[in-house]
């Protein structure tokens, strides 16, 4: 250090000793003294062990001496000698080499000794061994690196980053692949763009987030919508992500599309549901059946014995048998009834896709009660009706018995009038479920008869329920209930209305996507 | 029954939808005594409106069909049995068939008992006499 240190100053000799001593010893930082061509004239302990030279083999060399050869030929320790010299100071990272051959990695900063008159006389070079620190960044940077890809190739979850205000700002290729969005379609949009319409009026989006905010996370299944318009069943989680205060800076968004396993849930649900409701259909039709078929027969038997017992009185005798025979005609009734009902059942699973004209099967039912129609003089008049997919048959006997009770509970003149709409199924108010089709056939049959009281609507459907006793009315009680297992079967319902007295109203529905 | 020196008449009411059935019936008990008297009524609705439409009105038995249009023999029974002046009366279901749920359900309601109608004619004679005869 003597070329360095004015030694007219003799007052400060002790102080610069012990300055040069404290720069010796020093492990950490290698801290070499090179003159302005880059030669080394001092070295400390620290460059000692950083650089693995003995102070004798170093001292009166260049500098390069520690640059891998690369660096060499593009002329790097010259350049950084050039800048210390321009600007005073140049600091660097990069790998160095050892005396042994091996590798660091060393963080250097030179900075350009000037004398009184600024004249630039050397350079200090601070070497410091950062090895570790860079090998560990290095290994953080290739495992962040590998979660990135990872997180970007996964093509079964969409992972999406959310900002706080749910603006999306990354996008995998599962998100891709589920959503059918590019990046560029959905980067800046908020998230609310892969919720139906519904659910977005309903503010689900916002009570997601905001659920994820309070408690940390929020789960949620549900209908989504790709960019085509389709829908997917998806099971998602929406995780908080914060900052080191602890504030929400963003969310993680996952989201499986299970559609496959919901639509399997779905039939399995709607299967067992439809088991259940045969099971009860049979169980109805069990008791409805042994009940009402064991009616005539008991009176037929009581009848025999009546007979028996005052076989002489001829009068009783004809009144009896002629009662027996009207339970004996009643009970093959029944039965006919009963048969038509289970075949229905039966036919419920067969393809309804016939294209089958309501008019022409009006014209039918009107021919084939052409003698009511005269003796009540009754008038039917009917809006043009459509032509839809169905089970012709069946769709006869659907028009024959809502005409026919029409009929029979109307008074002479009796006017039945048919109406036909198509009508979207928000205008449908009386549905006895949740309705899925957009559209729906509604074919209205009224009449002037003397009607119901409308607390009986749902009950009149019902196999063997009837409103008016038999003397009054003829009937097996089964005709309705035929009607609604015929909508049923057709993916459609029926509903009645009226009041006592003024006639009744029967609605049926049929999703237009039954169009022929 | 207050007594008038005559064998006091029963009335009994017959609520059953089925014509043939309520020939049989009141045939089956005039048979049985001159001093039991029968009035029929053809559902439930109509009988109430009776009891409402005579309120002194009051049998000594009620027998009650279950299968009826409009309103059942439980919910017949359901409203009799709201009926104060009815306290006494005993009435009895008379039904094509006695079904588990039906049969516990009107004895929760106040039922005497449940009488399947039989298909013999006299089955329904004995039946009706040992009802009278027990309950007297």
């Amino acid at each position: 250090m003597e070329n360095f240190v004015s030694p007219g100053k003799s007052q400060l000799n002790g102080k610069i000793d012990l300055y040069q001593r404290m720069i010796e010893e020093i492990q950490d930082y290698a801290i070499l003294l090179l003159d302005t061509n880059g030669i080394i004239q001092n070295w400390n302990r620290g460059a000692e062990k950083i650089q693995g030279y003995q102070e004798d083999d170093i001292i009166g060399k260049h500098f390069s001496i520690f640059y891998l050869q690369e660096d060499i030929d593009t002329h790097l320790p010259q350049k950084l000698m050039e800048e210390a010299y321009g600007s005073g100071r140049v600091a660097q990272e990069g790998w160095r080499q050892r005396n042994d051959g091996t590798r660091f990695w060393g963080s250097i900063t030179i900075t350009a000794l000037h004398d009184d008159d600024g004249n630039v006389i050397g350079f200090s070079e601070v070497t410091r061994d950062l090895t570790d620190k860079k090998l560990f960044e290095d290994k953080l940077r290739m495992s962040e690196e590998r979660y990135h890809q990872m997180v970007a190739e996964v093509q079964d979850y969409a992972i999406i980053l959310l900002s706080a205000t749910g603006v999306i700002e990354n996008w995998n290729a599962g998100a891709e692949s589920i959503k059918g969005y590019k990046s560029e379609d959905v980067l800046g949009k908020n998230f609310q763009i892969f919720y139906p319409q519904e659910d977005r009026e309903r503010g689900l989006p916002e009570i997601l987030l905001t659920e994820a905010r309070e408690k940390g996370k929020a789960m949620h299944e549900g209908w989504r919508i790709r960019k085509d318009g389709s829908k997917f069943w998806g099971t998602i989680v929406i995780t908080a992500l914060h900052n080191k205060k602890g504030d929400v800076i963003g969310f993680s968004k996952v989201t499986r599309d299970l559609t496959d396993k919901k639509l399997s849930e779905d039939k399995l649900a709607a299967y067992t549901a439809e088991l259940e409701v045969q099971n009860s259909e049979l169980e109805q039709f069990a008791y409805v059946a042994s009940h009402d078929l064991q009616e005539p027969l008991r009176k037929i038997q009581t009848f025999a014995g009546l007979i028996r017992e005052r076989f002489d009185d001829k009068e009783f005798v004809e009144r009896y048998f002629e009662k027996l025979d009207a339970s004996a005609k009643r009970m093959s009734e029944l039965i006919r009834s009963l048969l038509n009902y289970s075949r229905l059942s039966k036919e419920r699973n067969e393809l309804m896709n016939e294209s089958v004209d309501l008019n022409v099967i009006l014209k039918n039912v009107k021919q084939d009660f052409e003698l009511m129609i005269e003796e009540k003089q009754a008038v039917i008049v009917s809006d043009p009706l459509p032509t839809i997919a169905g089970h012709p048959l069946q769709l006869g006997q659907l028009f024959s018995n809502l005409v026919s009770n029409a009929l029979k509970f109307s008074p002479s003149e009796a006017k039945v009038t048919l109406r036909y709409s198509k009508m979207p199924k928000k205008q449908i108010h009386d549905a006895p479920y949740q309705l899925n089709e957009e559209y729906y056939h509604c074919i209205t049959v009224e009449d002037n008869g003397i009607g119901f009281e409308q607390q009986y609507s749902k009950l009149i459907f019902s196999l063997f329920q009837r409103l008016h006793g038999k003397q009054d009315y003829a009937g097996t009680g089964i005709g309705l209930a035929l009607c609604k297992k015929i909508a049923e079967n057709h993916n459609g319902f029926i509903t009645a209305t009226s009041e006592a007295g003024k006639g009744a109203k029967f609605s049926v529905y049929l999703p237009v996507s039954l169009l022929a | 029954m207050p007594s008038t020196g005559m064998p006091p008449t029963i009335q009994c009411l017959l609520i059953d939808d089925d014509q043939d059935d309520q020939e049989i019936f009141i045939m089956c008990l005039e048979s049985l005594s001159d001093h039991i008297s029968c009035l029929a009524k053809s559902d439930g609705a109509e009988a109430i409106e009776l009891f409402n439409a005579h309120i002194g009105y009051v049998p000594d038995y009620i027998f009650l069909d279950v299968n009826m249009p409009k309103m059942n023999g439980i919910e017949c029974l359901r409203l009799l049995k709201n009926i104060d002046r009815l306290k006494s009366t005993k009435i009895f279901m008379y039904s094509t068939i006695s079904e588990g749920d039906t049969l516990s359900e009107s004895v929760k309601l106040g039922a005497e008992d449940f009488i399947v109608k039989p298909t013999k004619a006299a089955d329904l004679k004995n039946r009706l006499a040992a009802i009278f005869k027990t309950i007297d």
